[in-house]
């Protein structure tokens, strides 16, 4: 025995410990190391006696040091190796499991029970009505008799000959907008009221990136004895904040629409450039996102409320537009084309 | 409109940074939709016409600015040098015209290049300065050559039917009686506001020119623009409403700019103005500002605003009389001057406060609350929910439409591809799975809430589309395709999620869909779904394989609403134990399970609690045209704990029963 010897078997175990792998490896290092008969260790220790007497106590202490440490650290890695070993009937628990076929909500759908939610929350109603519409509803009981130009900012698409709507008129129409349902339902209806009326509207705009033909609107309606503009403000300013961020801005800018007066379209401030102007808001740092104004009065006498008593507020929006903005969609086609790949982006 | 920077500030100050000025004013109500060299691009709403010149901006900017206008007028020369005759006051209130002696030949540059910067091509020095005028006070003008007028005069009249014009621009038009044209002693030599004849028009010959400056009745104009499908810069101002004072005021300030280019020379003007109008009166109170607006705006600032706006504003206490000046025909009431003053008082200055809820709000509508549990049930089924366009084309339509009737047509389609409204949902749905299946995406559940237009009007349904894959794959198995039983299951879901009483489905022969592999649905005897295998060459049709297996079905939505109007009681759970007896039967293979099911419930005691169907068998050791059918029955007494006897009892009448309907042999 020399301390070479004892250097090289401890560097020979070392190299037979790390290249075991399972317990059955572990288990033929230890017997290779640590047998009574025929181990490497006992093999060493019996060397023992033709070592000079005087280096017999030193190399003695150094062969049991080394005989513990290789007990030490079998023992450690057979307790790792044993601990993890995998019960009879076991599974790979890292292979994928049988998962429930689980559809998604189209992302207009998301947004648009969104919107509702929060509109609720402020007390409104929502309501649903036709797709097809009388020239009526549409647009003259809303302040726009036949040859006003603003016929014009809404064009429109009309039917060949008339189809029976699901309110049972005879509907010469697709409706532009679903203000006709804010009609039909104050013809109905004493103030106050509090609604919102989701719903899909026709335009005959030509596909692009930013229009298709068919759209989702959300149109509300406020009527009572002391509605205001200031009332509008404080509303809008609500719904834009949950919607997009507390930490958005929102600008009201006079507009014109027939059946609101005063008119105003709404700005929220730009996400991408904070405000200080880009691309995306066309430099102003503003984007458009609602339409809205006090309703003229020329609608409630058309339905039969008295305007000097009652005043009320409106306002309108795209939510495909909105989506485009919130999700940072670059092509308003994709809600239309259903491909599942799109689809899967939005949350279950 | 364009406006150009320089220009304004001819008519009133403006601060000397284009996008300062734009900015400002686009918070006015004037979006701007562009700014480039000086030249503002405004988008002027269709409500306000005097906004389409330079003049009507200007007096924005002195409202905003606190800075007066600088007007120039020019003296006219009066005399009846054309006689002009207005046969209809109603299309035509005021007809003006000054006759000058002319030289007709090329702008000088600073004209023409101020045209140019407002975006107007320069033609010659008169054509040019009507187009200044125009742009800048907003009147428009046309100018004929008095040598080419027959007999030397103007009839403003209807024309007559059967009468042609050759306008400007080349074109032979039709012209009937509900338009107003400009005529000499013989025929048409101008539609009125719209556009003039060509043969009078004026040239390099021309040495006497009749400057018409004229106010039509606005509906008239729009009229007979669309009518003749001609849409001009003097169409677009009149059909919005023009100034009926601002004649004379832009023919006096054409004279003084030909005079100053040395282009001729006025030498008279006629004015007819049948019937004067008064400016319009109103009433504005301050506390309806405060109603409207929600802010009580100081009386100085109202009476500030209406001034520079060019209102006269006579204040009495808490309100103000107010003449509205002819250049605005959209402030026809109180709450249009409410906006003139908000408009400029600044909405931005409003408090922002929220509407007083008074009372409760009323019940929502049952249909959102249904259509919000058919997406969460379908989403859970795993289909995707999908949104299609309601107009598609005929072709796609034809095969779904109810026998004998044709899809609603839509009068004037974007193109052929949305040319009628869907009488189906399918369609869409199905365009929508072959885009998918084109990207490779085989194993597709789609499905649409929406309306739809039948032969008995707008209705509302849900439609599935299931094609590719019946269950989901995994490692573990391998995955079939679908079939008519996977879509029939999402049908039996919402069925039984909308308790639609004791649905019955039944084979059905469907236009659309594969015979043999189709049904439909009743209940109560209405019919609320079909559903079956797309037939093949629809499908191919639509660009999907046609070898592939596609599954639809169509669910009548209002259907669903009515059926879930009851009461809800619990049941106690049962006492005492059920029995199980298993039976297999050989019976005619085309006999429907549910006449057996029919058979066994007849038979069976009230002790029958369920029939369960759970193996269907042809093949090896059943004999031809034979099947084997599988049933489970559970008994169960609800005051007692059932015996064999009684089951086996039970059982040997059922066995009775089905071996005298249907001859069937119990194996």
């Amino acid at each position: 025995m020399s301390d070479s010897s004892i250097d090289s078997l401890r560097t020979q175990f070392k190299t037979d410990l790390a290249a075991a792998v399972g317990e059955a490896d572990l288990r033929v290092v230890r017997d290779r190391y640590l047998a009574r008969k025929g181990g490497l260790l006992s093999g060493l220790l019996k060397s023992l006696g033709s070592s000079p007497a005087a280096e017999r106590p030193r190399l003695g202490q150094l062969a049991n040091q080394l005989k513990q440490d290789i007990e030490t650290e079998l023992e450690a890695r057979l307790t790792a190796v044993t601990s993890t070993r995998r019960p009879k009937g076991s599974v790979d628990v890292t292979l994928p499991g049988r998962r429930p076929p689980v559809g998604h909500q189209h992302p207009l759908a998301i947004l648009r029970e969104r919107i509702e939610q929060i509109f609720t929350r402020m007390g409104f109603l929502v309501i649903e009505g036709p797709e097809l519409e009388d020239d009526y509803h549409n647009f003259e009981a809303l302040n726009m008799p036949a040859e006003h130009p603003a016929r014009d900012m809404q064009d429109t698409l009309y039917l060949a000959s008339p189809v029976r709507s699901s309110a049972g008129n005879p509907a010469t129409l697709l409706r532009t907008h679903t203000s006709g349902m804010q009609i039909r339902y104050m013809e109905q209806h004493a103030p106050p009221v509090r609604l919102i009326a989701p719903g899909r509207v026709y335009r005959r705009d030509n596909l692009d990136l930013t229009h298709t033909p068919m759209f989702t609107q959300v149109e509300g309606l406020v009527v009572g004895e002391h509605v205001t503009l200031a009332d509008l403000k404080g509303t809008l300013d609500i719904f834009v904040k949950e919607l997009f961020g507390q930490d958005r801005r929102v600008r009201f800018r006079p507009s014109f629409f027939p059946y609101t007066e005063p008119s105003a379209e709404v700005d929220i401030s730009c996400a991408a450039c904070a405000g200080a102007g880009c691309s995306m808001c066309k430099r102003t740092g503003w984007i458009e996102i609602l339409g809205s104004g006090m309703v003229h009065p020329a609608v409630f006498e058309a339905v039969g409320y008295d305007s000097e008593k009652y005043t009320g507020f409106a306002f309108g929006m795209g939510i495909e537009r909105v989506a485009l903005l919130k999700w940072g969609v670059e092509d308003i086609r994709l809600f239309y084309e259903n491909d599942l790949r799109f689809l899967e982006q939005f949350p279950l | 409109m364009n406006i150009v920077h320089e220009w304004l500030s001819e008519l009133v100050d403006v601060p000397a940074d284009t996008d300062t000025v734009a900015r400002e004013i686009s918070l006015r109500g004037f979006e701007v939709a562009a700014v480039e060299g000086g030249v503002i691009d405004f988008e002027i709403t269709a409500n306000r016409p005097d906004c389409l010149s330079h003049l009507g901006i200007a007096r924005e900017a002195s409202a905003i600015w606190r800075k007066s206008l600088k007007r120039t007028s020019a003296e006219l020369p009066h005399g009846d040098a054309v006689p002009v005759t207005i046969e209809d006051p109603q299309l035509c209130p005021r007809y003006a015209a000054t006759v000058f002696d002319v030289r007709v030949g090329p702008s000088p540059e600073w004209l023409a290049r101020r045209l140019e910067a407002a975006g107007v091509r320069s033609i010659n020095n008169i054509v040019d300065i009507t187009n200044y005028v125009m742009l800048e006070l907003g009147q428009p003008m046309h100018a004929f050559d008095l040598q080419r007028l027959q007999g030397g005069r103007l009839v403003i009249r209807r024309a007559r039917p059967g009468e042609r014009l050759r306008t400007l621009d080349g074109l032979d038009r039709a012209l009937d009686p509900e338009m107003l044209v400009i005529a000499d002693a013989d025929c048409p030599v101008a539609i009125g506001g719209v556009m003039g004849g060509h043969d009078s028009e004026i040239g390099s010959s021309t040495t006497t020119m009749v400057l018409e400056s004229a106010y039509f009745q606005p509906a008239s104009i729009r009229r007979t623009s669309r009518r003749l499908n001609l849409k001009t810069e003097a169409s677009t101002r009149f059909e919005r409403g023009g100034d009926i004072e601002a004649p004379l005021a832009g023919l006096g300030r054409a004279a003084q700019l030909i005079e100053q280019v040395g282009a001729g020379k006025a030498r008279s003007t006629i004015d007819v103005y049948p019937v004067r109008r008064e400016p319009l009166r109103l009433t504005l109170r301050a506390p309806r500002i405060a109603r409207v607006l929600g802010v009580r705006v100081p009386a100085e600032d109202v009476d500030r605003i209406l001034t520079a706006l060019e209102f006269t504003a006579t204040r009495e206490g808490e309100s103000w009389t107010v003449v509205v000046p002819t250049f605005r025909p959209d402030v026809l009431r109180e709450v249009d001057l409410i906006e003139e003053v908000g408009r400029h008082y600044g909405f931005d200055r409003l408090p922002t406060t929220f509407p007083v809820l008074a009372q409760a709000q009323r019940e929502p509508d049952a249909r959102i609350e249904r259509d919000r549990g058919i997406r969460q049930l379908l989403t859970a089924a795993g289909f995707f929910e999908s949104m299609t366009f309601a107009f598609i084309e005929r072709e796609a339509a034809t095969p779904f439409c109810e026998p004998g009737s044709s899809p609603a047509a839509i009068a004037n389609p974007l193109s052929e591809k949305f040319a009628v409204l869907r009488p189906s949902l399918l369609p869409g749905l199905v365009d929508s799975c072959a885009h998918n299946r084109r990207r490779g995406l085989k194993d597709v559940r789609l499905f649409e809430i929406g309306s739809r237009f039948t032969a008995s009007g707008e209705g509302r349904a849900t439609g599935l589309v299931w094609a590719g894959a019946g269950d989901s794959a995994h490692w573990s198995a391998g995955s079939r395709t679908v079939d008519f039983f996977d879509v029939k299951g999402a049908v039996e879901l919402l069925c039984s999620a909308f308790e639609v009483p004791g649905p019955e489905f039944a084979p059905a022969e469907i236009a659309y869909l594969v015979g043999g592999r189709s049904a439909t649905v009743t209940s109560e005897g209405r019919t609320v779904a079909v559903l079956g295998q797309l037939l093949p060459v629809i499908a191919e049709a639509r660009g999907l394989p046609g070898a592939e297996d596609v599954y639809v079905a169509e669910i009548d939505t209002d259907a669903l609403v009515a059926a879930t109007q009851r009461e809800l009681r619990a049941h106690p759970l049962p006492k005492y134990p059920s029995i199980v007896r298993d039976i297999s039967i050989l019976v005619d293979e085309a006999l429907p399970a549910a006449s057996v099911r029919g058979t066994i419930r007849s038979a069976a005691p009230e002790l029958l609690q369920s029939i369960v169907e759970f193996d269907r068998y042809q093949g090896k050791g059943i004999p031809e045209g034979r099947t084997s059918l599988s049933l489970r029955l559970t008994f169960r007494s609800p005051e007692r704990t059932l015996t064999d006897d009684e089951a086996e009892a039970a059982m040997d009448t059922i066995v009775a029963a089905l071996e005298r309907e249907h001859g069937a042999q119990r194996r």
